[in-house]
């Protein structure tokens, strides 16, 4: 009955502003949703994409990236549980076709793997098929998808260009498989070759990247894992199908944490918004609020009224959220598609978005209850309203003494105690961080202090600006100043949601300014060979690598001083996918060495080269807890690597982590002499274009190969460290329009509340052009109080991402750098945009009828 | 190991022979019949008895719609039974040229085989578990192509019965707990004037899945050899035809040509 009473004509007064406050919600719960949406999608594409390629494959051997030899398939095959087991190579090529990308290559055995895998044909020779000889006698034979031959107008016999280890080739389609759950893994690029013939074109040697198999009638999976398992060793992992998503989400752990702290802090921000709106919304019914309490309306009533309209808001404004959400999630799956891709080396596109019920459920659920926590304190505040007072206006707005010094006390406590909550790692002395749940609490407490004092704060700035303001303009100076000093509450709202926006940009992009500065320092010391030889255009695509003899060949052609072979993996170790780089670590050390965070130098690189020794970097021995000294377990194929950690030095090959290892420990362990990257020096780096072009010369038509030179190669990292922050750039942007929606509220808001005051202003002579310029300074002034806290509060906020990037997301060690550019340009953005932001107000405010104006009330 | 049990039941042509009788033969079965069976199986395989063996192959499939492909092989073998070694050589068409199959055979247990792939110059070992599976795209499987050790089967003689106009005895044979086979149970018909093999049922469970027949029977140098065989599996609805050329016996072949590195050589 209040609802439809006083509710809703209040909201249809005031839809523009109804509009606005429901708008905070939709962004926050559209950034969760399309956040979270695309990131289940792309984890759910690549977990279909392992599901339809697996078949009715029940286990799979694998031993991280790096394969095994050959002799693996038959011990497995010799296994009494295992009914059939066959080898499996992937591989991603591009498919050199405009708009097509990269083609999923599945090498396989056609003897025996269709126990396991179904490839009818749509079109072309079942003998392709039927006759394993036909395909296997001809090592240009794939067969393609339905799906690929169609977008691209193959059929059978057609010719297909793919990149292989020995340059670009054309393939023969064989045949084009029948639509079916195989055929559309991957997006449907996906062809088929054998297994043999994948070892000759992607460089794997006689090695396998693992092998699927189906148990025997009458045993168990688990017995068939317990028998591999013990047959094998430690070296490989024996798990059903869907352990690969897990690992490919282990992979993606520090990409899935940072969504997770975007989409809240953009929630939080709505939060704000909402607070906002209700605060304001408590502030101009005042009057109303009095009259119902004169009636008899009880403080529960008028409660359960400002929480029934915030609960109201949030679902209309949660789901707004959901549908942008899904809207937008297409285009960020599509964004993450990519940056996996090219940061991590696994090609991976969201074909479908996993539009999860529970995930929409979740959505509407923090979007409302984000809603209706923003209006508790107002709905609180609003239930105590005194009749007596209601219709002195204004007088809301003022913060008395009492709240001031209750909220400073609060403030100081608070602060105390996260100072404390900081301290207390050091007092443990725990090298891992100490407790991350007290960080976590110090945290959040620091985040509420700031929220505490943002009015006092906001208040105690106004006055600093009001001798300012009234310098540079006397009258629409004052009264500008004025407005925000009585009314602080409705000011700093405002301002704590602009500060909150801003925290954040300053702290992603002081994260990404010392990733930067990080990152450009390794590489000067890691990446200074002159050239680098890759097999592949993208340096993160290890499914193509060099044969071991290429290095000689390449240390013969005139003007190489040196090469260095290095090969990299990503393992599992202590169940999680790290980055096993193996290199000459002598070579390196008269090359390359930099003093390491841990450890002797010279003993590390001596032990280390002796196979005495591992490094390690130093975001994996954060991770793992790790440190010099530690007995390392490394589980390789041919057995379990007992060395301890010599070292542990800066690296940032992997966000996971990363292991070092001499090059002949590598390819005793793992039976594998490849090469993914030579690092070439020259007797003179002024040769670099003419012995580039010998390389190439040399290849030529033999084998693909791409020369990179040392700046090619620092600009290609760089450009991926770009795109991993690209992502943060968006949701900065999210952070910054959804402060901006604040302060369009507010000053909307804030010409209505002072309607009559305006009215009086024009009635008593004052020009419309001082009111604008008032409203004007006024918006100025909110964005100047907002950048001055929001920097403040950023430069905490840098301290404690910084923290959270070392201890929990990548182990990365990042230096405290302000950024100061990001800064200085978020000023005149801020500036600009509080200014457009009171553009419309101030017209609203100026031509409005000056009857109704006075009328007010 | 006396010669009897070590007569496999490798036949003349190194192709299917070997499977021999068993017993499924329904009640009544003495175990006078059963030793005539295995008496029988052993006689038949005394005869086909080669120190080698080479012949050039034609191998026509013929598809259930009706489509013939034609491929064509070298085959030479050393020695016979369990003991032997082959190496088969496709030589037509020219996409399949130059591939080989060795195939090297063990009394006690399966044999070994592996195949070359000249165009990528490598060799890959035919899993055992893939044995049932077709070979190479005909209706013969992996398995048929086994020369098998008598020891490996029970035999049960079934009674006779005339094929093509010639007598047969008709055997039953089923593989031991030992041995790992595709097929149930075999029933095989061997013609009581010559010991040459005329017809082999194959069954999984109770159905019958692969028929082969034998014609054409010739004496080549003593042996009594069928110089085609017609395997059909009745499943798919296709059949294959294997005619035997330029067939020959006892010729001077050189172990070193029966080795891995050997077919990598050629």
């Amino acid at each position: 009955m209040l609802f439809r009473l006083i509710s809703r004509p209040y909201f249809r007064r005031h839809v523009l502003r109804t509009m606005l406050t429901i708008a905070g919600i939709v962004l926050g719960v559209a950034v969760f949703v399309g956040m979270h949406t695309a990131n289940q999608s792309v984890l759910m594409a690549f977990s279909q994409t392992v599901d339809r390629i697996a078949g009715k494959t029940q286990l799979q051997v694998t031993a991280g990236e790096t394969g095994f030899g050959e002799e693996v398939l038959e011990k497995v095959q010799s296994a009494s549980t295992v009914r059939v087991a066959v080898p499996v190579i992937e591989a991603v090529v591009d498919t050199n076709i405009r708009g097509q990308g990269n083609l999923l290559i599945l090498g396989i055995d056609m003897t025996g793997d269709r126990s396991l895998r179904d490839y009818d044909l749509e079109s072309g020779d079942d003998a392709v098929i039927d006759d394993p000889l036909v395909f296997l006698a001809q090592p240009d034979s794939v067969i393609v998808s339905n799906e690929f031959a169609g977008r691209n107008g193959l059929t059978t016999n057609s010719r297909l260009p793919l990149g292989t280890i020995e340059g670009e080739k054309l393939f023969t389609v064989r045949g084009i498989m029948k639509s079916s759950g195989l055929t559309s893994a991957f997006g449907g690029n996906l062809a088929v070759m054998d297994v043999y013939a994948a070892q000759k074109m992607f460089g794997r040697g006689r090695t396998f990247d693992r092998v699927d198999l189906a148990v025997a009638d009458g045993r168990t999976i688990a017995e068939c894992e317990a028998e591999l398992g013990a047959m094998l060793g430690a070296g490989f992992t024996i798990e059903p199908p869907s352990g690969r998503g897990q690992q490919f989400e282990a992979m993606l752990a520090a990409y899935s944490m940072m969504v997770g702290i975007s989409s809240l802090f953009a929630l939080f921000i709505g939060m704000f918004i909402i607070y906002n709106s209700f605060a304001i919304a408590v502030t101009e019914r005042r009057a109303e609020i009095g009259i119902l309490r004169a009636l008899g309306a009880t403080r529960g009533q008028i409660r359960w009224l400002f929480l029934g309209e915030s609960a109201i808001t949030g679902v209309i404004g949660s789901l707004g959220g959901v549908v942008f959400g899904i809207l937008i999630a297409r285009g960020i799956a599509a964004s993450i598609g990519s940056l996996i891709t090219d940061v991590y080396g696994v090609a991976q596109q969201a074909g479908e978005l996993a539009t999860s019920p529970a995930l929409l459920m979740v959505a509407l659920g923090i979007g409302v209850a984000t809603s209706m926590v923003a209006a508790v304190i107002p709905a609180y505040q609003a239930a105590r309203v005194d009749p007596v007072h209601a219709l002195q206006k204004g007088k809301y707005q003022v913060l008395s003494a009492g709240e001031s010094r209750a909220r400073a006390v609060a403030a100081a406590v608070l602060g105390a105690v996260s100072v404390a909550c900081l301290a207390a790692p050091s007092i443990g002395g725990s090298a891992g961080g100490g407790s991350r749940p007290l960080f976590y609490t110090g945290y959040v407490l620091a985040v509420v202090v700031a929220l505490l004092l943002s009015p006092l704060l906001a208040l105690t700035l106004a006055r600093t600006l009001r001798p300012i303001l009234r310098w540079i303009r006397p009258v629409e100076g004052a009264l500008a100043a004025d407005s925000m000093i009585q009314a602080p509450r409705r000011t700093s709202a405002s301002v704590a949601a602009l500060m909150l926006s801003l925290a954040l940009v300053v702290a992603f992009a002081g994260m990404a300014r010392a990733s930067y500065d990080s990152i450009i320092d390794w590489m000067d010391t890691a990446f200074n060979p002159d050239l680098f030889v890759l097999p592949s255009q993208s340096v993160v695509i290890r499914t193509i690598r060099f044969p071991k003899e290429m290095g000689a060949e390449l240390a013969s052609i005139p003007g190489v001083e040196r090469i260095q072979m290095v090969r990299s993996a990503r393992i599992v170790f202590r169940e999680t996918p790290v980055m096993a780089v193996a290199i000459e670590i002598e070579s390196l050390a008269e090359t390359s060495a930099r003093p390491p965070v841990a450890g002797d130098p010279a003993a590390m690189y001596r032990l280390t080269a002796s196979g005495q020794g591992l490094m390690v970097s130093d975001n994996l021995a954060q991770l793992q807890q790790l440190s010099v000294g530690d007995m390392l377990e490394v589980p390789a194929p041919a057995g379990v690597i007992r060395l301890p950690i010599v070292g542990v030095v800066l690296d940032y090959s992997d966000q996971q982590g990363t292991i070092l290892m001499d090059r002949t420990l590598f390819e005793k362990y793992w039976n594998d002499d490849s090469v993914n990257v030579f690092r070439v020096y020259l007797d003179d780096p002024a040769s670099v274009p003419a012995v580039r072009q010998r390389i190439l010369e040399r290849y030529e038509g033999v084998r693909q190969v791409f020369v990179l030179t040392n700046g090619e190669l620092k600009e290609y990292v760089l450009k991926i460290t770009d795109q991993w922050f690209g992502l943060t750039s968006v949701q900065i942007a999210v952070a910054v329009l959804v402060a901006i929606l604040g302060i369009v509220n507010t000053l909307t808001v804030s010409i209505t509340d002072r309607r009559r005051e305006l009215g009086v202003l024009q009635a008593v002579g004052g020009l419309r052009a001082q009111i604008r310029r008032t409203i004007w300074i006024e918006a100025l002034s909110i964005g100047v109080l907002g950048l001055l806290l929001g920097f403040a509060l950023g430069a905490i906020n840098l301290y404690y991402i910084l923290q959270i990037v070392h201890h929990d997301i990548a182990g990365m060690r990042l230096d405290y750098a302000f950024p100061t550019g990001v800064v200085v340009a978020l000023v005149p953005t801020i500036l600009a945009s509080a200014f457009i932001a009171a553009l419309w107000p101030a017209e609203a405010a100026v031509r409005g009828s000056l009857v109704e104006a006075l009328e007010y009330e | 190991m006396s010669k009897r049990r070590r007569l496999s039941a490798a036949a003349f042509l190194w192709l299917p022979v070997g499977v021999v009788v068993s017993s499924h033969v329904a009640g009544g079965v003495t175990a006078q019949a059963a030793d005539d069976a295995r008496t029988i199986v052993e006689e038949a395989q005394r005869r086909t008895d080669a120190k080698s063996q080479r012949y050039e192959g034609l191998l026509q499939v013929f598809d259930a719609r009706g489509r013939i492909s034609d491929k064509r092989w070298t085959f030479e073998r050393l020695g016979s039974h369990g003991q032997s070694r082959a190496v088969l050589r496709f030589v037509a068409p020219p996409e399949v040229k130059g591939v080989a199959l060795l195939v090297v055979n063990h009394p006690d247990r399966a044999s070994d085989q592996w195949m070359w792939t000249p165009a990528i110059e490598r060799d890959r070992r035919i899993a055992l578990q893939d044995r049932s599976t077709r070979f190479f795209g005909t209706d013969f499987s992996f398995e048929d192509l086994e020369e098998r050790d008598v020891n490996q089967f029970d035999y049960v003689l079934a009674g006779e019965e005339p094929i093509d106009g010639f007598v047969c005895w008709k055997i039953q044979s089923t593989p031991r707990r030992t041995k790992s086979s595709q097929y149930t149970r075999s029933i095989v018909w061997i013609r009581k004037d010559t010991y040459a093999l005329a017809r082999i049922e194959n069954y999984q469970k109770d159905k019958l899945v692969r028929r082969l027949d034998y014609s054409d029977i010739q004496n080549v140098q003593g042996i009594w050899t069928a110089r085609r065989m017609e395997m059909a599996d009745l499943t798919r609805g296709s059949r294959t035809r294997l005619t035997l050329d330029r067939l020959q016996y006892n010729l001077p072949l050189k172990e070193e040509d029966f080795t891995l590195q050997a077919i990598r050589r050629q």
